[in-house]
């Protein structure tokens, strides 16, 4: 193992700083002149023909400045199904669709001029259940598909399928079989700094936007798409990403606000600022898709996995976004999670009249892997042997190929189910009955990348400056993930320079190189990365140009030192003899030599041979473009085959828990992370990472619920949607990473951003059934289900 | 936020000629319940009153005459040494409510006259037979807080009343008290709470006070409870009954914050639990 | 109608007009430039817009803007000390990996700024009950609770 300079060590991380002293920007806080305020008027129906829409009142209200309709606007259609348009035309199909619109000179007229606008509709059925949704003379959600031809059911036309070995001999080879149906509900991204962006037109009308967005490319490839649609054809789009105020998934799609912005914007002729405020975020913006899934899996007498068999149901909600494909992640964990030879996975998504939703941390396998992970224990029940045991026998190894074609090169999984049963006193605590017990549960996520669409590539510009600053230019995202950390690490440590030198510019499809989007926790695994191959391709340049200027300078240095120190008498080295390209080493920005002598003389600041280079004629400056495309394949999602990432990510979350069997309540006394992380690149940035997943994942396993009646969001307020506060946190975490070391990660490292709420909830089902023998299969667990458990128990 | 306007009386005369004069006017005190609502569209008044800048609502005495006036605010309650130490029941109620930016800034008239009927300020109020000292121009009077509330965000102030003080009993000896709540996490608004009095001799209980909250339209004193409590030696027995008769006495309903048979359970618990831990059978 | 108000802002006096229905979270971020207090749920359960007042931690989105006449009110930017130095607290919180994305850090700060200057030396259940109006979407808490004592200890030793 290499000893690294930076990467490793403790690191603060750069952005840190401003954003302690209140000065890092959030589209909250930024302002261009002449800007306007827009606001929206949503949907009064879950399902309902738009009769008329009069928006004469608010046109002539003081200090508005724009009022749209889908009627007054070029039509824009979006989402990947293109099923979904900008401003809603002829019909609403959910309360959160975008009507109406307004821009005016401040957030308080606009939203007097929203109210102003009057609607009149004719309520349609609702239909509001994916099982309502497929019977027979269930009214259509959508008449028509993006292009026009009819459609006879609610059904969406994606198909995720994989069928592997032989099922049926699979069930003949099983002794014990446990079958269950699980079920997740629909929970809220819940970012501190809520959604938003302000758009821009300059007068050869394109476009600039400051959005909150994880996928700035194939955002201004959409909104490009868009402009075309407004009648402006080979017009630019210009996506600047400024300080996010989270995002866990909320910014991989482009949103109806976006285009209605931009809409407004272009009406006016002023940039305009859409915000979401809070209630507008829970009620109105995509959250994460809700499923029920049926799985049923079988062992033989020795407790070998010998099939599974895996359907999923998806209520899509009226519209399609990225929620909608999390069937595609959803059959790693069912294929690749533990060794099973046959497998079977299917799933079906229904438009409803519910919300639709987007990309979430873990994008369905943090749904997945509850069913498949609670079933696990359920099965070794049946089979009488220890759920550590179990998965033991079952697991992974290093070097395999899966079901799926997923080539497992490193896999520390062995080492986090050994961790974890070691640091809850595993076989101790198991069955102690009293009220208390443990449980485990593992992950597997894509750890290289994840290849999802044709490219899965990141472009990276490293610029060296006339003062040895490395100025990198990267369409990667930061968060708040600590992308900007982490590359900052992997370019002082690949290039050679002090942290402090390198400089990431602000994410802009204007300068940086085309980068696919911020998910699938390739981030790091890719910036870095680029960086890497970038830093080399410099590294090989100063070296040539060093042969010439080494010798040069340090001659001069040498001169200079012999005036300050007269007694000095310098070594017997040839420098010139030994200014070789392959000699050379660059370290915290100074070029030595290798094996020669460590003189305070004998060193070149590589600012000076930067300058050298440049201010001479026929000079050059230093800079280099990569374009890093790992070796990933794009699966065929209805055969679900594929190596969909270079690597994979595996891990193992314990809990130990006491259940109040009065009240139902669940209090966690610990819980315990392994995560196989390669290499950890940033310590005290990969811990926050794990922490923060790891109280998603409570919240996810315990109390957080997106309560939709009749399409109505109950709780859009953090009041009644509960997330984890500190008070939540207070029991201690136990993080482990275990580095395996992989050959395709940069350093060695695999992406981590998702993996930490992966297993958390099985991992607490599966410790509350040890501590009072109830299982409870639908998520949130609240104190409501587990004292109903107890009572229909007895 | 809506438009309304905002007035700083600085004595009551002042704020009850505002409130003649502009009749869609709201009195204030922190703001923290009110401006919430104003933000959810669910009220739209055209005036709010401060009533923070009149002086002598606000201050607590806990001598002879305890006194408590209805514009102090929940931090300082929580703070006051004499009062935790002689009603340590308002204590536990002001550590439950809200984050400590909310304590200071709520005041327990604010608390009260919202009349949520989980108030948390309530409950210990109630059990400690608290009266209330309510102000017009014309009259002055004092209402027993059981009297107090009506219904949901209902109370029988007049348009015109403000509530000025909150007066107590001296604290008797033998006085065992405790408050509990359940939210769906800690920082919440109750699920269920209860508080609960009890004035032993010896090992008879000579008075007992139960009230419930989020459990009824209003916060509910439970008079069966106290009954089978009163003048009774207390044993585990009398506290399974008192468990018993809680849940035939609310009438919890089911809303978004939980089940109404859930409620109905958990109330029989908490006042199960907070009877053993004012006795001190069990530890905090 | 407006009415003006004056009250001191990070040690200077300041004057600005207010409208009735302004919360002194519009007035900070809006009249008066300081966008570092930021607004998360405007019903003061996030507590993203933590500042203190009169030495109080308050929710600035339910503190009304006339209110504020006369107080003395401290900001996240009040925090910074002189020549571009930021104060231990921040350090910490910088030091201790407790900031991710930056956007509660503010608000985060202030309650324990506000703990700190009444309670030098607080226990961990003490730091839990002062933090416990303000919401972290990011860290899980730990860091915070870490970046907390860190500030406590080296302040101590300040003193």
């Amino acid at each position: 193992m290499t000893d690294f300079i930076h990467i490793g060590k403790k690191a603060s991380r750069p952005d840190a700083p401003d954003k302690a002293a209140g000065k890092a920007h959030y589209i909250h806080d930024l302002e261009r002149p002449g800007m306007l305020y827009g606001k929206i008027k949503f949907s009064d129906h879950p399902h309902a023909r738009i009769k008329h829409i009069d928006t004469s009142k608010a046109e002539r209200l003081t200090g508005v400045r724009a009022v749209i309709t889908a009627a007054s606007t070029p039509e824009i259609r979006f989402g990947f199904l293109r099923d979904n348009l900008a401003l809603k035309k002829d019909k609403v199909r959910h309360y959160r669709d975008e009507v109406a619109a307004v821009a005016a000179i401040d957030p308080e007229i606009a939203e007097e001029a929203v109210e102003l606008i009057k609607v009149e509709y004719e309520p349609l059925s609702g239909v509001f259940s994916p099982l309502e949704a497929m019977e027979e003379g269930c009214p259509l959600i959508h008449e028509t598909d993006a292009q026009g031809r009819t459609r006879t059911d609610n059904l969406v036309p994606l198909k995720f399928h994989h069928q592997s070995g032989d099922l049926e001999a699979g069930k003949q080879a099983a002794k014990y079989i446990a079958e269950g149906e699980y079920s997740t509900p629909m929970v809220q991204q819940c970012c501190l700094g809520t959604a938003g962006c302000i758009a821009e037109f300059d007068m050869s009308s394109n476009l600039t936007i400051w959005a909150k967005t994880q996928i700035p490319f194939l955002a201004q490839r959409d909104f490009n798409r868009a402009l075309s649609d407004m009648g402006l054809p080979g017009k630019n789009t210009r996506v600047i990403v400024p300080t996010l105020g989270g995002a866990f998934g909320s910014g991989l799609d482009t949103h109806a606000y976006e285009y209605i912005a931009i809409l407004l914007a272009f009406e006016t002729g002023r940039p305009v600022k859409i915000v979401y405020t809070r209630t507008e975020e829970f009620a109105n913006l995509s959250p994460r898709q809700s499923s029920i899934t049926k799985i049923i899996q079988g062992c033989d007498q020795n407790g070998k996995l010998t099939f599974r068999e895996v359907e999923v149901l998806q209520d899509n909600g009226a519209y399609t976004s990225w929620g909608a494909t999390y069937p595609s992640v959803m059959m790693m964990p069912a294929t690749s999670l533990y060794r099973v030879p046959h497998v079977y996975f299917n799933a079906r998504l229904v438009y409803t009249n519910n919300t639709y939703c987007q990309a979430m941390r873990g994008y369905g396998n943090p749904e997945h892997t509850w069913a498949l992970e609670s079933n696990m224990d359920e099965l070794a029940e049946e089979a009488e042997i220890d759920p550590f045991d179990f998965r033991m026998l079952n697991r992974n190894h290093p070097n395999e190929t899966t079901p799926m074609g997923l080539k497992v090169s490193t896999c520390g999984l062995k080492e986090c189910l050994e961790t974890v049963a070691r640091k809850l006193d595993w076989k101790k605590k198991r069955k102690k009955g009293k009220r208390s017990g443990v449980g485990m549960a593992s992950l597997i996520h894509v750890g290289g990348g994840g290849r999802i669409y044709r490219s899965d590539a990141s472009g990276l510009i490293l610029k060296l400056d006339d003062f040895g600053n490395a100025n990198v230019f990267h369409g990667g995202v930061e968060m708040g993930q600590g992308l900007h950390s982490v590359l900052t690490l992997a370019v002082a440590e690949a290039l050679g320079v002090k942290p402090e030198r390198v400089i990431i510019n602000p994410t802009d499809t204007g300068t940086c190189p085309w980068d696919v989007g911020t998910h699938a926790s390739r981030g790091a695994f890719m910036a870095c990365n680029a960086a890497i191959l970038a830093a080399n391709k410099l590294r090989t340049k100063i070296f040539e140009l060093a042969e010439e200027f080494f010798p040069r300078e340090t001659e001069q240095n040498l001169k200079k030192f012999l005036e300050q120190n007269p007694g000095y008498k310098p070594p017997k080295f040839d420098v010139k003899k030994a200014s070789r390209r392959d000699r050379f080493e660059l370290r915290d920005g100074f070029i030595f030599i290798k094996e020669g002598p460590r003189e305070p003389w004998l060193q070149l600041e590589l600012g000076r041979l930067l300058r050298a280079v440049h201010f001479r004629n026929q000079g050059q400056m230093l800079s280099t473009e990569v374009f890093y495309d790992p070796p990933n394949e794009l699966p065929d999602f209805e055969k679900g085959l594929g190596n969909i990432s270079a690597t994979y990510a595996y891990g193992t979350q314990g809990a130990e828990v006491e259940v109040d069997t009065e009240t139902g309540e669940v209090k966690i006394l610990r819980m315990v992370a392994a995560h196989d992380v390669g290499k950890v690149l940033n310590p005290m940035a990969l811990k926050g990472q794990i922490y923060g997943a790891l109280a998603q994942g409570v919240g996810y396993a315990l109390y957080e619920e997106l309560r939709s009646q009749q399409g109505k969001i109950m709780n859009p307020n953090f009041r009644d949607y509960k997330i984890p506060r500190v008070q939540e946190m207070n029991f201690p975490v136990d993080l482990e990473f275990i580095e395996t070391d992989d050959s395709y990660g940069p350093f060695g490292a695999k992406g981590v951003a998702e993996p930490g709420l992966v297993p958390t909830a099985p991992a607490i089902a599966n410790a509350i059934y040890d501590a009072v023998g109830v299982r409870i299969r639908d998520l949130p667990i609240t104190p409501e289900k587990i004292l109903a458990a107890l009572k229909n128990r007895k | 936020m809506r438009r309304f306007e905002y007035y700083k009386p600085s004595s009551l005369e002042e704020a009850w000629e505002l409130k003649a004069k502009i009749p869609d006017s709201l009195f204030i005190a922190g703001g923290t319940d009110v401006l919430v609502s104003i933000q959810n569209d669910e009220c739209r008044p055209k005036a709010l009153i401060s009533l923070r800048s009149i002086p002598g609502l606000a201050g607590i005495e806990a001598g002879d005459v305890p006194r408590i006036g209805a514009l102090t605010i929940i931090g300082d309650i929580l703070q006051h040494p004499e009062l935790g130490r002689r009603y340590p029941i308002l204590r536990e109620a002001a550590k439950s409510l809200g984050s400590v930016q909310i304590r200071n800034v709520a005041t327990i008239g604010g608390n009260l006259c919202n009349a949520s009927p989980c108030a948390d300020m309530a409950l210990p109020l109630l059990v400690l037979d608290a009266k209330l000292r309510l102000k017009t121009p014309k009259e002055t009077r004092e209402v027993p807080i059981s009297e107090f509330f009506k219904g949901p965000a209902e109370t029988c102030l007049s348009p015109q009343e403000i509530v000025t003080d909150i007066l107590l009993e001296p604290p008797q000896k033998n006085m065992k008290t405790c408050f509990m709540k359940k939210g769906r996490v800690k920082m919440d608004l109750a699920v269920a709470s209860v508080a609960v009095l009890l004035e032993m001799e010896g090992k008879r209980c000579r008075k007992a006070r139960i009230a419930a909250g989020s459990v009824a339209p209003t916060p509910l004193r439970l008079h069966k409870v106290e009954s089978v409590l009163e003048d009774a030696a207390i044993s585990s027995r009398t506290v399974a009954k008192a468990q018993q008769l809680t849940e035939d006495e609310i009438v919890p309903i089911t809303d978004i914050r939980s089940s109404e048979e859930y409620r109905r359970q958990i109330t029989g618990v908490l006042v199960k639990r907070a009877l053993e831990r004012a006795l001190e059978w069990s530890q905090p | 109608m407006s009415k003006e108000i004056s009250f001191i802002l990070n040690g200077s006096e300041v004057r600005v007009a207010v409208e009735g229905h302004q919360r002194l979270i519009d007035i900070l971020r809006g009249p008066l430039g300081q966008t570092g207090t930021k607004e998360g749920c405007g019903e003061g359960e996030c507590g993203s817009c933590t500042v203190i007042i009169d030495g109080r931690a308050v929710n600035s989105c339910l503190f009304p803007a006339l209110e504020a006449e006369g107080k003395t009110v401290i900001t996240i930017e009040g925090l910074q000390e002189t020549k571009n130095e930021l104060s231990v607290i921040q350090k910490s919180f910088i030091e201790e990996g407790a900031i991710q994305c930056g956007f509660c850090t503010p608000g985060m700060i202030m309650s324990a700024k506000a703990l700190l200057d009444s309670s030098p030396a607080p226990s961990e259940e003490e730091i839990r009950d002062a933090l416990q109006g303000n919401l972290c979407r990011c860290t899980g808490y730990v860091q915070i609770i870490e970046a907390v004592k860190e500030a406590a200890r080296k302040l101590k030793g300040k003193r």
